[in-house]
């Protein structure tokens, strides 16, 4: 996917932690994006807001709106194609902290989908199933799994 | 392949920084975490049998 993104990733060594700064008329606001494993062995919840500076902490529901949505989500889509390689046959869990967000992430998914679907299995879950996403349809959270290349 | 090439592959070149670790260990995005297991104790993972055709 050839869209523009922030080049200058940090990770740890574990490739679970990922940082980069957004750039935008609201300065510099840095990123995290963490995979952590859910309960389900393999299947990692995706998770990505602005990193406070100060405190380290992380505010999910803050909207930075750094005009940089489409950037800032290409990045984090490239941090998904790092963790993966890394985790071969692992499962993406994501989904927003609020109802709009999740549904910017799935006009994302859907504006890329002929792309994404090159290397991942994607399903979007909708009243308790999860479906093969397709554009669309209004789903509550969304299942990535890397393809194998064969 | 020059940096400016490796770069624009799908897989990006990251830079390590292991003080990133902190944040494994951190609750950080706790309550999204929770959140996905409570989902998918629910509704499971999609069946081997869903997969696009290719």
């Amino acid at each position: 996917m050839k869209l523009p993104r922030y080049a200058l990733i940090k990770a740890d060594d574990t490739f679970s932690v990922y940082e980069f700064v957004s750039e935008g008329p609201r300065g510099k606001i840095p990123k995290l994006v963490k995979y952590a494993e859910t309960n389900i062995p393999g299947v990692f919840n995706l998770a990505f807001e602005d990193k406070d500076e100060n405190t380290n902490e992380i505010n999910d529901l803050v909207v930075s709106n750094n005009r940089d949505s489409e950037k800032v989500l290409a990045t984090v889509v490239a941090t998904a194609y790092a963790f993966t390689q890394q985790h071969s046959g692992c499962y993406i869990y994501a989904t927003g902290s609020t109802k709009a967000r999740t549904r910017l992430y799935r006009m994302g998914i859907s504006k890329y989908l002929e792309e994404i679907k090159i290397d991942f299995e994607v399903y979007g879950l909708k009243e308790d199933q999860w479906q093969l996403f397709e554009k669309g349809i209004e789903y509550d959270a969304f299942l990535f799994q890397r393809l194998k290349k064969m | 392949m020059k940096f400016k090439d490796l770069n624009n592959q799908k897989t990006p070149v990251v830079s390590i920084d292991n003080s990133l670790k902190k944040f494994i260990e951190l609750p950080v995005f706790q309550e999204k975490l929770d959140k996905a297991n409570e989902v998918l104790e629910k509704v499971g993972l999609p069946p081997k049998s869903l997969k696009a055709q290719r």
